[in-house]
């Protein structure tokens, strides 16, 4: 597992962000500085692990490592306080992947270094109620 | 010498309680016409973890599962009990911690077959009813391996449940009334180290190994609880395939009524140390409080775990996010054996 990734585990685990204490501007990924109002008072947040979707594609191409998951459907979701997340969408039928569709995160592999080498572990997304 | 039926020296309850089940299913009927040209397995279909699901997925989702029913966040012990360790090196259960947010807890990997799941209930049970901890999570799961071809292959699947035990009676589901167990030196499976795929000795399957043992540590609950079969509500036997546990109830006194509601493995199969976890979880779905359930594992090796649950008023409040197991396994999709193969990356 690379050093990057160990650091930012609980990100991709448990979709921590960060709220400002300042303005309580919720954001993701987290920042050090907030965007609206520039303060440096920062805390962690855990986002919602549910949302809808705003806009989705279906890839027939994809990076190197991720070609026995083709295709790949990817969204972007609104999670329930208004944060914005891409995220990979999984266990949805086509049919059921459309616009204000409801989205429930799910903790899924993400990919490994090999057979030998650590799995990567992290947050997609499934639609719910279709 | 027989050992003492376990009971904690404070109560024991479990608050919170989530199953798994990955959406994929696969008729036992593409297996068959591959290997024997027609037929089926003794189930219809079984449920196959996608190829983003491992043993720690499927434990991560069962556990949110539980701990969002249950509302409790002083956890001091993540057990998971499995034989489908993804890192034969590393534990899976401070993966499991990690995704949860828990740091200060006790964490480990459990192995015995089938029976993994139901000895982290035994021994959460032991720490909380010493005082040692307040509350843990017990998980049975497994991505169950079967080698292409075998009869295994019909059954073996996947899924995951877990349970929140405490000494906390506030939102108590059910009570663990007393517990045993029973081991003997039975070689009737196992997997070497660095061996993909188990083996298993036909014959030994069924008498000297789920019988005998299931029956053993049943009977030695029943005797030092002072019940018997129809003081139970219902029953949930280990499920290596759908007629051993119906033969056993009815060896046992037990009828098919009490065992049909954590009778899962008709159309899931049988997912290892999750198997009679998950059945307890389909039983808790329907029972109510004053409901007595009789949980007995089993586990290749070969040893039975049994319990004696009683349903407490917590079971009418399953919280606002809890998803019943039906509709968890109602939600599925059927794939094909190639689609199986690449899934589970058994064409090597």
């Amino acid at each position: 597992m690379s050093v990057s990734y160990w650091r930012l585990r609980d990100r991709y685990y448990r979709i921590i962000g960060s709220i400002c204490d300042s303005c309580n501007y919720e954001s993701f990924p987290k920042f050090n500085t907030c965007p609206k109002c520039k303060s440096h008072d920062i805390s962690d947040k855990e986002m919602p692990h549910t949302g809808k979707i705003i806009s989705y594609t279906l890839s027939y191409e994809s990076m190197p490592g991720f070609e026995h998951e083709l295709p790949m459907s990817i969204g972007l979701i609104k999670l329930d306080n208004g944060v914005n997340i891409v995220s990979q969408l999984v266990d949805s039928e086509a049919e059921d992947i459309k616009i204000n569709a409801n989205v429930k995160s799910v903790f899924r592999k993400i990919n490994a270094d090999g057979n030998s080498g650590q799995i990567y572990y992290g947050y997609k997304f499934k639609v719910i109620n279709a | 010498m027989i050992i003492p039926t376990m009971k904690s020296s404070t109560p024991v309850y479990i608050s919170g309680y989530g199953g798994y089940v990955p959406k994929l299913r696969l008729p036992t009927s593409d297996i068959a016409k591959l290997w024997k040209g027609s037929g089926s397995g003794p189930n219809k279909t079984k449920s196959v973890a996608n190829i983003d699901e491992d043993t720690t997925t499927m434990a991560v989702e069962s556990a949110r599962n539980a701990l969002s029913m249950s509302g409790l966040c002083d956890i001091g012990a993540i057990f998971v009990g499995t034989e489908s360790k993804p890192y034969a090196v590393k534990p899976t259960s401070t993966i499991v911690a990690q995704a949860l947010g828990v740091h200060n807890t006790l964490a480990a990997d459990f192995e015995f077959a089938c029976k993994a799941g139901t000895e982290a209930m035994q021994v959460i049970t032991g720490l909380v009813g010493s005082g040692m901890i307040s509350s843990g999570i017990a998980l049975g799961v497994d991505t169950a391996q079967g080698r292409p071809g075998d009869n295994l292959e019909y059954t073996a699947s996947s899924a995951a449940a877990a349970f929140v035990l405490t000494n906390n009676s506030k939102r108590s589901v059910a009570k663990i009334e007393a517990s045993t167990s029973y081991v003997t030196d039975t070689s009737d499976f196992w997997r070497r180290q660095t061996e993909s795929f188990p083996r298993h000795l036909s014959r030994f399957t069924g008498e000297p190994a789920y019988f005998h043992h299931v029956e053993s540590s049943v009977k030695q609950l029943l005797s030092e609880i002072n019940l018997k079969p129809s003081d139970f509500k219902y029953a949930v036997f280990h499920q290596p395939n759908p007629k051993f546990p119906i033969q056993v109830a009815k060896r046992l006194g037990f009828t098919t009524e009490q065992i049909q509601p954590g009778l899962l493995n008709p159309i899931i199969g049988n997912p290892y140390s999750a198997s009679s976890p998950l059945g307890l979880v389909s039983t808790f779905d329907v029972a109510k409080p004053g409901d007595r359930i009789l949980l007995t594992s089993f586990g290749s090796g070969a040893g039975s775990d049994s319990f004696s649950l009683l349903v407490e008023d917590g079971i009418l409040d399953k919280g606002p996010n809890y998803t019943p197991l039906t509709d968890i396994i109602n939600n599925n999709k059927e794939i094909d054996y190639a689609t199986y193969t690449k899934l589970r990356g058994i064409l090597k």
